[in-house]
């Protein structure tokens, strides 16, 4: 089992195209595990992993990935494997050939390299298919491949962006369990990109949250999920007596169009809920607990 | 007893050994280009068309030769050269429309692709630099094209050689045309990679890449020859330079020291051997700079 370092670290980094600031003196460092990155389009997160892998310069700040610039030395890169979010895959070759040539330019010698290329294969689970062209591969299929060729040359750290998109439901319980299997069983750290809160809690040990370029909120995924929570309550009538019955017993909630929301709820709350129900006579239809969505949580830190 | 066995899932396995850099690198990206140029590791139909003009360049040399010995046969020793035939200083002069489609048609599939695909993003995520690729890129169809111009200029030594009654004494005669051929072969050779490979970075579709090349060098062909010819004087003399698929034949012409049949009434000659190979030298570096630095700012 890897052991807890710093596997990456950024440090004040902004990065501007002209008057557009896409990161803005961003601070954070990822240890060893599976940490998302979660933001929305535009919220600077391609940026970062660009400037991560040396794609990209930064105006200003470092970023160091295993201990080294990837911008000023591309050695670092053959310990780095990336998947990319948008199509990366020739058509007219085999996955097999593919992957092989990916290692080999990954610096591993052509035998070693078509060794770890059937076995990768065989662990994102293409073992079969691994000498048709890719070309006629379906789409789940191909993003398999995309993280093959991240994993291929057995990197120290993987950036995986968007990697579920695209893919249907079965699709994206496969290629997440696939990339918790990336770090549990193969030891890789994961840097893990997108906009679904669902997929990063489901998936990662830690969490740093962008948005407009600044970082909103890092840490474990844990006490994310703690904070993001909310309880749904609807009743048949009586609301407003419901609503000033919790307010009165000290309950933080919000009013919305069809029932009450309260933040963030510990164990007594639900005992308020009860008493305040009862108090108010409002008949319950429904209690549910509720996962804040992504735009309403940036909406919250913009109010902040 | 049986000789079943058992496969055990080992699980997944840390690579431990040698890791061998930017050379190894390099090296796979040139082995990539050189299949890409074949058609090899791909469909029959990527195969088609490089073996096809390997094949057409290579039956030119064997016509040659073949006329040539023909001649030495039935005419008697010597019969080729009084006939003036066709031999390795025109080699280059007469095939060389074909060696510009060759590399117009079949060298932008090496960088376009890899655009259009969008597996560029992935060799720049490696450790290599943008430079490395284009270089190892360039490198590989450089590689191809030598082979395919060189093959029939080897057919044809080797058929000459064999066609005269006396081949010790013809090889003792005739040695020097082998480095020239090599030199002159290797004009043509990047002559026609860089300026395709140029092309082929504007554009992520092969076909818009081959397009332009071929108008590029059919047209230019007619229009300075008539041009220069209208006008005539030393204006005539550097508008006859524009003809593009003569830049390398001038040098080919300088290397073996005698005008080919192509570049006999071409005005341009006239200007002289270090023009003529300078004007060559300008043709073949801008371009590749200009490649070069295309691909070198993809790295930061």
């Amino acid at each position: 089992m890897a052991t807890e370092h710093t596997v990456l670290s950024v440090d004040r980094l902004t990065k501007q195209y002209g008057d557009v600031v896409a990161l803005n003196e961003v601070s954070f460092s990822i240890t060893d595990g599976i940490t998302g990155i979660l933001g929305e389009n535009g919220a600077g997160k391609s940026t970062a992993i660009k400037i991560l892998l040396g794609l990209l310069q930064p105006t200003s700040g470092t970023a160091t990935v295993l201990g080294q610039s990837a911008s000023e030395t591309v050695s670092v890169r053959a310990r780095v494997g990336y998947m990319p979010e948008h199509d990366c895959l020739p058509s007219q070759v085999s996955a097999a050939e593919f992957l092989t040539h990916m290692a080999e330019v990954s610096g591993l010698p052509p035998a070693m390299a078509r060794t770890r290329a059937a076995d990768t294969l065989r662990h994102v689970g293409l073992f079969e298919e691994r000498y048709r062209a890719i070309g006629g591969y379906s789409t789940g299929m191909k993003q398999r491949v995309k993280l093959g060729q991240a994993l291929v040359h057995d990197p120290a750290f993987v950036f995986l962006d968007e990697p579920t998109a695209g893919l249907d439901p079965a699709g994206r319980e496969d290629m997440l369990a696939l990339i918790r299997k990336t770090h549990r069983e193969f030891g890789i750290s994961v840097l893990f990109s997108s906009h679904l809160m669902a997929d990063i809690e489901r998936t990662c040990d830690r969490i740093i949250v962008l948005q407009g370029g600044r970082l909103v909120q890092s840490g474990e995924v844990d006490q994310f999920t703690k904070e993001t929570e909310t309880v749904f309550i609807e009743v048949d009538f009586n609301r407003e007596a419901l609503l000033t019955a919790l307010e009165r017993r000290g309950v933080v909630v919000t009013v919305e169009r069809t029932g009450l929301t309260i933040e963030g709820p510990d164990e007594s709350v639900y005992d308020h809920v009860r008493d305040a129900l009862v108090e108010a006579q409002a008949p319950l239809r429904r209690m549910a607990p509720r996962r804040r969505a992504l735009t309403e949580l940036f909406e919250r830190e913009d109010a902040a | 007893m049986t000789n079943a066995g058992t496969v055990f899932d080992i699980g997944y396995q840390r690579y431990t050994d040698r890791r061998e850099g930017r050379g190894r690198s390099r090296r796979a990206i040139f082995k990539d280009g050189l299949r890409i140029s074949l058609g090899l590791g791909r469909g029959p139909r990527a195969k088609i068309l490089p073996f096809f003009f390997i094949a057409v360049l290579a039956v030119i040399g064997l016509v040659f030769a073949i006329v040539a010995g023909a001649a030495e046969r039935m005419v008697g020793p010597g019969a080729a050269e009084r006939l003036n035939l066709p031999s390795h200083s025109d080699y280059y002069g007469i095939a060389s429309i074909i060696v510009f489609v060759f590399a117009a048609v079949v060298a932008p599939e090496l960088l376009c692709r890899d655009k259009r695909d969008g597996v560029i993003n992935l060799y720049l995520v490696r450790p290599i630099t943008g430079s490395d690729y284009v270089i190892a890129r360039w490198a590989a169809f450089l590689a191809m094209m030598l082979v395919a111009v060189w093959l029939p200029q080897a057919i044809l030594f080797l058929g000459l050689s064999a066609g005269d009654p006396k081949p010790i004494e013809y090889l003792q005669k005739h040695w020097l045309d082998v480095p020239r051929f090599l030199a002159a072969g290797i004009a043509i050779a990047i002559y026609a990679t860089t300026l395709a490979m140029l092309t082929a970075s504007f554009t992520s579709r092969r076909a818009y890449a081959s397009v332009f090349l071929v108008g590029l060098f059919v047209i230019t062909t007619p229009f300075t020859v008539g041009l220069s010819e209208e006008i005539g004087g030393s204006v005539g003399q550097w508008i006859s330079m524009f003809n593009l698929t003569n830049i390398p034949v001038h040098v080919n012409d300088v290397i073996f020291g005698q005008v080919s049949e192509v570049t006999e009434d071409a005005p341009a000659r006239e200007l002289g051997s270090a023009i003529l190979v300078s004007w060559f030298v300008v043709w073949t570096l801008v371009p590749a700079g200009v490649l070069w630095w295309r691909y070198r700012r993809l790295s930061p």
